[in-house]
């Protein structure tokens, strides 16, 4: 039971998208390039707007970054948290 | 033979001891009506043709090997035995194997498995989710021992930054179907994905066929992450394309379908990145450019020389005040040493000693004076008009003009003391004139032009030269 109940939170969690998704981010960025690409945007502004894309820049590559190369396998748990363990080459 | 009784339970014993010897292993076709499931899982129904009908039971035992579902009006090839039921002694047929006619019963299992989900709305468009914006963690149902997991490994590895996990399922045989959901669900439990591809290699329909079971396709429309089928090769739809938010045809598909994802997003990324950059540059570029051509604009650049000539007129201006100033003084020092004279008048006359004459006289002399003084004072006022004319403004009001070597307040008066290309302020009474020199005019012509020059000098130098 209290499996179950575990299960239904991580899924909530799970479903529940992050304040800003990659994606989100990725647009942002596009909307600030083309605000900079208007001329009539001011040197203040754009250094501003410049900053602000950097910013989002930096956070998409450190959620890239984030990831590492692995394979794992997803091994049997009764509740609880999740296990893996490394999957060898061979057996790929 | 003909005069024996028979028992009720013997007579049917008999008979079916015949029938189990002539009618064993009989392939009836027919079509299926009047089925009547039992609580149990057997199966009963009629086979009837245009003409008869045989009731016909198909044990539980038997029935949930079918994959497909029985139902009226299906068209059917049976084979089993007859039998008469002894409590009620009826004629049926015990029916082991069941197959549909015309389609296979793979087929038929197929399209009724497909129907019924559509109906449920499975395979609604809007329930398909789109790829994720990052889907760098990946979760793999399959086999370990197919050549599916080798060949999407190969190809999600080719991306540095992707974490693969793999739920390992059999992918054929009895019981797939319930390990590929098993894994399906743990995946979907676990939380460590972004997206998950269920699939397997090519091969047979049979192979294929617990992607086409329903615990699957429940498993799948379940799972809180997308799932990408990649079943088979692309020919194969199975019941797990259907309900997949994003069907590939091939495992190896599957799996390119993500990392084009992550390679598309990379390239956002570094498009972005670059964009940012070039955009601050030419931002930075255009204010320098504004700022340069502000600085070099002719306003700008003009302003020392206009600078220049302002304060060489105010030079001038000073110095026509500081004369004009000095022939006030003169005149007014002319005037008082008048008003003396005329003051001493009066007892130069009572000196005489005669003070009768000197009464009458003095009214005379004071007449006399005060005519004098009113003479004076009348003369005094011309000076004064004539002094006020005399101002320099009067001078260029006059058409006189003032001309100065550019950068120098000083008058000019001789030709000499210029050569041509040389720059020349002129002040009128109205404005000022610059000019280059063209050509000194002979002797003759300077004559006249240092008598003009001459003039000016007499005129500022001293007021009564002028008047």
């Amino acid at each position: 039971m209290t499996g179950l109940e575990d299960h239904d939170v991580k899924r909530e969690k799970s479903d529940q998208a992050p304040e800003d998704r990659f994606e989100d981010q990725l647009a942002k960025l596009e909307e600030i390039v083309a605000r900079l690409e208007d001329e009539g945007v001011g040197l203040e502004e754009s250094l501003d707007l410049f900053e602000a894309g950097m910013k989002l820049v930096k956070s998409c590559r450190a959620r890239l970054e984030q990831v590492e190369q692995r394979v794992a396998r997803l091994l049997e748990s009764e509740g609880g948290e999740p296990k893996t363990e490394e999957l060898e080459k061979e057996e790929a | 033979m003909s005069d024996r009784t028979w028992t009720v339970s013997g007579l049917i014993r008999a008979v079916n001891e015949v029938l189990e010897q002539g009618f064993s292993g009989v392939r009836v076709e027919g079509e299926v009506t009047n089925l009547k499931p039992s609580g149990r899982g057997h199966l009963y129904f009629s086979l009837k043709d245009e003409a008869a009908s045989l009731d016909c039971v198909m044990w539980a035992s038997r029935a949930s090997r079918l994959r497909f579902e029985v139902e009226d009006g299906l068209a059917v090839m049976t084979t089993g035995s007859l039998t008469v039921y002894p409590q009620r002694g009826r004629f049926q047929l015990v029916v082991d194997e069941l197959e549909p006619l015309g389609l296979g019963a793979l087929q038929l299992a197929f399209e009724q498995l497909k129907r019924r989900l559509d109906a449920e709305g499975l395979f609604a468009p809007d329930r398909k989710r789109p790829m994720p914006g990052l889907p760098s963690r990946v979760g793999i149902v399959t086999s370990l021992s197919g050549a599916a997991l080798h060949d999407m490994l190969r190809v999600l590895l080719r991306f540095p930054n992707v974490e693969v996990i793999v739920a390992p399922a059999a992918v054929q045989g009895s019981g797939a179907a319930a390990e590929i959901a098993g894994a399906l669900g743990r995946m979907a439990g676990s939380g460590l994905v972004d997206v998950v591809i269920v699939g397997r290699g090519g091969g047979s329909l049979e192979d294929l066929w617990a992607f086409n079971e329903e615990p699957v396709a429940r498993a799948i429309a379940a799972s809180p992450v997308p799932v990408i089928s990649g079943v088979g090769h692309e020919v194969d739809f199975t019941i797990a394309d259907f309900v997949a938010d994003i069907r590939a045809a091939t495992p190896t598909q599957a799996a390119e379908l993500v990392v084009t994802q992550l390679e598309r997003q990379v390239r956002r990324l570094d498009e972005g990145q670059s964009a940012l950059l070039r955009d601050l540059a030419r931002h930075r570029a255009l204010a320098h450019t504004r700022l340069a051509g502000l600085a070099g604009s002719s306003g700008l650049a003009r302003l020392p020389h206009r600078m220049r000539l302002f304060r060489a007129r105010l030079d001038r201006a000073e110095r026509l005040r500081a004369v004009f100033g000095r022939l006030k003084e003169r005149a007014l020092a002319r005037l008082d040493r008048a008003t003396g004279v005329l003051r001493q008048l009066p007892a130069l006359v009572a000196a005489g000693g005669h003070r009768r004459v000197v009464d009458s006289r003095r009214q005379q002399l004071a007449q006399l004076a005060r005519a004098r003084l009113g003479r004076a004072r009348a003369t005094l006022d011309g000076h004064q008009r004539a002094l006020s004319h005399l101002g320099p403004r009067m001078v260029l009001e006059r058409g006189y003009s003032i001309t100065t070597r550019a950068g120098d307040p000083r008058p000019l008066r001789d030709a000499g003391a210029v050569g041509p290309g040389v720059e020349l302020h002129t002040t009128l009474a109205r404005g000022e004139l610059r000019s280059i020199v063209a050509k000194r005019a002979p002797r003759s012509g300077g004559g006249t032009e240092r008598q003009v020059a001459e003039d000016q000098r007499s005129l500022f130098d001293d007021g009564s030269g002028g008047s």
